[in-house]
């Protein structure tokens, strides 16, 4: 059976690609080799956070133009980055996700070692400081944890907080409600992680009848009369997230969820929402298994095979290569060589290994490596010994000319990419009717 | 000694994700999930055997851990052989009578209106859960009064005229239990100018028993079955491939034989074919059989072992082949069955949670059939749910004109 369209990579990118596909009744497959990266992100999407000189950027849209000519978001252009974030927002509407922006402007989310990241887009339970002034009307932050939860530490949040502008006269009051507080049940708390410990809050004290008041007072006497309550993302798996809502009304307070250490709830909503999306607009989606091969005919790519399948070529018009960069092993690297593992595309790199990154460990801003990638072209085609290949596309962390560590761009691009790619596959096979056709009579 | 040892559970790079899509560790707060009771307890047991974690006995063996692994730490096969190696099976009676599915089928079929009838009566099944700790909610696999291997024994001159055969592996359920499949599959490939040889004998592919403790009765199985394929294709040229039919076999044969039998398969593995592969290949080589509209609306639920083999994609191109069939694909969830594992009293109350979201999806459909791979996932939603389930093959046979 061939398919219009096969995507290599089930994260942001080739499911916001995936999604357009199957909505404009494309055949689309979606083969991916376990969880994406959207496990361990904030859930939050950055669209550009800072400039090319690491300075935060206010009005992410009107900076584009000023992105050098190699960049993802100058190949698609201001115009189509909209669409393709307004489209991912409807998605997320649809699935029950609800994500808020400030009109054009960057707002400032709050990270677990108390930074101020800039970002677009926001899940409902985090509060948006402005960028400009980020303590304005703050002069009490109480910062409370739950049932000792390890991978949450109010001191570290608070220590980063207070260095921030504007936070240095702020008072810190620092709490954590014990798991007797909340009549749960915990098994281990060294084992615990964000989602079994909502999966316990479900199951001990939201179940009960008055579950969420419980909570709600033990939050209020906890955070007295703090101007914001900052607590861990643990409360709900669900995409509504409705008891932040319950929670804030109940409490009356100014409550700020913040995404912990993977796995993350906020990152693993957007993954589910996702993948909910794709199942309805009638997509296939494969999980575990790699793809390690692909058959090529001069410019085109004619089938993949994979790990589990080696020996059955996967057919399809279409492919989109949306893999991810170093840690998704989308791109690879050995002692001399960057490289594209599944399909041997060309990347951008130097041969030179001490170029690769800089004296900094921690400074992700200075490593080339994260700047590396396949090269494409302005259609986001990429090449393979010397060849263009024209019915394969590259979207999100897999691409060249962008450095999403030291931009904070790493969401915008990979929806941006996702769906520009979708875009040019729809209008392809709009344009050759025979092929497709042709494509669904050879099943 | 630590360098003879395999420490490939060290890719773990501890990002908790296995233990996110874990069905148990979601119904059962007792199991402490994948990621401990695979790669982080392994380095306690290896320090200490003591370390020994009792928990493990909750996990099903559905190898949700493997499909999410960002990493391809084979997680659920470090917990078997975890279990295994520190006597983590109880291999009670029950489990014995449970995962010994050829031994009992033969001595059941023989009897099988009197088996059938016993084993669906009240005090029987009351019995079964007090004496045995066989949970008398579940309803046991009838079985057919007629093998499926002494059903072809008349069909075989007729399969011997192909020019093109294979050789299939039928598994217990196919022969003890409800022979229909396998007679679908024969009609499915003599349409399609293949004819179907049985192998001279054939064991259990010995996943009940790897899930009960067992392991040196699989390991025997897996030896015998494998020699008898090594035959089958050396002795007759025109025989191309070994096929099963039941996703869980088809697994076994292919993976778990050398992951977790350390049982050799390379030189074969590629010629063991799960049945819709095999006819996905066929009819991309155009190779189809001709067939007739099915008018009907089917829900399909994914097997966790077919998942795992990568083998969705091929039932899709067998079921999208049948002209007027729509195929509504239900959320890739487990069932929660797992073979012996729900019908244990104490894995009941797990085993229906874990299916739970399987049968409020179902309940909310209007379709005229589940479909369905793996004879297990079929019980599960038939005991669970008002509808019928169908092997794919099922369907296709329906279709054939």
């Amino acid at each position: 059976m061939k398919y219009d369209v096969m995507v290599i990579g089930g994260g942001l990118a080739g499911l916001t690609c995936a999604i357009r596909c199957a909505e404009a009744g494309l055949k689309s497959v979606v083969i991916s080799a376990g969880e994406s990266a959207l496990a361990f992100a904030s859930g939050a999407i950055d669209v550009l956070g800072f400039d090319q000189d690491s300075r935060p950027v206010e009005k992410p849209f009107a900076h584009i133009d000023q992105l050098p000519a190699e960049h993802p978001y100058r190949k698609l252009g201001t115009e189509a980055l909209h669409q393709s974030l307004d489209f991912f927002r409807a998605q997320m509407a649809a699935a029950g996700l609800h994500m808020h922006s400030h009109k054009q402007l960057n707002h400032g989310r709050l990270t677990a070692l108390g930074a101020i990241r800039p970002t677009w887009l926001s899940q409902k339970g985090t509060h948006a400081l402005p960028l400009a002034a980020p303590a304005e009307g703050i002069r009490r932050v109480a910062v409370v944890n739950l049932a000792g939860f390890r991978d949450f530490q109010p001191t570290l949040l608070a220590a980063g907080l207070s260095r921030q502008p504007g936070f240095a006269d702020v008072t810190f009051t620092l709490a954590d409600i014990k798991a007797e507080t909340l009549n749960i049940n915990t098994r281990n708390p060294c084992e615990l992680r964000a989602p079994e410990l909502a999966r316990t809050l479900r199951r001990d004290l939201f179940s009960q009848p008055n579950g969420l008041h419980i909570l709600s007072s033990a939050l209020q006497k906890a955070a007295h009369n703090a101007d914001l309550l900052v607590i861990p993302s643990v409360l709900s798996e669900e995409n509504d997230n409705d008891i932040i809502t319950q929670l804030a009304r109940l409490t009356g307070l100014n409550i700020c969820e913040v995404a912990t250490l993977p796995p993350s709830l906020p990152g693993m909503r957007i993954a589910a929402a996702l993948k909910q999306r794709f199942r309805q607009a009638g997509g296939l989606f494969l999980e575990g298994d790699q793809v390690i091969d692909g058959q090529f005919e001069q410019d085109r790519l004619l089938s993949i095979t994979t790990q589990l399948n080696p020996d059955m070529p996967l057919l399809a018009s279409h492919f989109v290569l949306a893999t991810g960069s170093f840690f998704s092993q989308g791109l690879a690297s050995d002692h001399y060589h960057l490289s594209e593992p599944a399909l041997g595309l060309t990347v951008s790199s130097t041969d030179n290994r001490e170029q690769w990154s800089g004296e900094r460990f921690l400074d992700g801003g200075q490593h080339r490596f994260s700047r590396a990638g396949v090269i494409t072209d302005p259609g986001l085609n990429p090449y393979r010994h010397g060849e263009k290949i024209h019915n394969l596309y590259c979207a999100g962390a897999v691409l060249d000319g962008f450095n999403p560590v030291q931009e904070a761009s790493a969401g915008g691009v990979a929806i941006g990419t996702g769906w520009f790619v979708a875009e040019r596959i729809i209008n392809a096979m709009a344009r050759a009717p025979e092929r497709h056709l042709q494509g669904q009579e050879v099943c | 000694m630590l360098n003879l040892l395999d420490t490939s559970f060290d890719h773990c790079i501890k990002c908790t994700v296995c233990t996110t899509r874990c069905p148990v560790a979601e119904a059962n707060p007792d199991y402490p999930g994948p990621k401990q009771a695979g790669p982080d307890g392994e380095r306690l047991r290896i320090k200490n055997p003591q370390l020994y974690d009792e928990a493990l006995k909750y996990c099903s063996n559905c190898k949700r851990c493997e499909i999410a692994c960002p990493s391809g730490v084979q997680v659920g096969t470090v917990i078997q052989l975890a279990k295994a190696k520190h006597g983590g099976f109880n291999k009670s009676p029950r489990d014995f009578i449970l995962s010994h599915t050829d031994l009992f089928g033969a001595l059941s079929s023989s009897a099988a209106p009197l088996v059938n009838m016993a084993t669906g009566l009240k005090p029987v099944k009351k019995l079964l859960d007090k004496v045995l700790g066989i949970d008398e909610r579940q309803t046991l696999p009838k079985y057919a009064q007629q093998t499926f291997r002494s059903w072809f024994r008349k069909e075989a001159a007729g399969q011997a005229q192909f020019e093109r055969k294979i050789a299939f592996f039928h598994g217990c359920f196919t022969n003890y239990n409800d022979p229909t499949v396998g007679k679908h599959l024969l009609a499915i490939l003599n349409a399609m100018n293949i004819g179907v040889t049985l192998l001279k004998k054939e064991r259990c592919c010995g996943i009940p028993l790897m899930a009960n403790g067992f392991f040196d009765r699989a390991r025997k199985n897996a030896q015998l079955n494998l020699s008898q394929f090594t035959d089958a294709l050396n002795d007759d040229s025109s025989i191309e491939c070994i096929i099963a039919s039941e996703s869980s076999c088809a697994m076994t044969l292919r993976d778990e034989y050398p992951e977790v039998l350390q049982v050799d398969n390379h030189a074969l593995k590629e010629r063991i074919l799960f049945a819709s592969a095999f006819i996905a290949r066929e009819l991309a080589n155009g190779n189809a059989p001709k067939m007739k509209p099915v008018n009907l609306r089917v829900a399909y639920h994914s097997p966790c072992h077919l998942i795992k083999q990568g083998g969705i994609i091929h039932t899709m191109a067998l079921l999208n082949s049948i002209p007027g069939l729509e195929v509504i694909m239900l959320d890739q969830k487990c069932c929660g069955l797992s073979g012996t594992y729900g019908f244990k009293k104490e894995n009941y109350q797990t085993s229906q949670r874990v299916g739970q979201a399987i049968f409020d999806q179902l309940a909310t459909m209007t379709v005229d059939y589940a479909v369905t791979d793996c004879e297990s996932c079929k019980m599960q939603i038939e005991m669970n749910t008002s509808h019928k389930v169908l092997h794919p093959l099922t369907l296709m046979a329906q279709s054939l004109a």
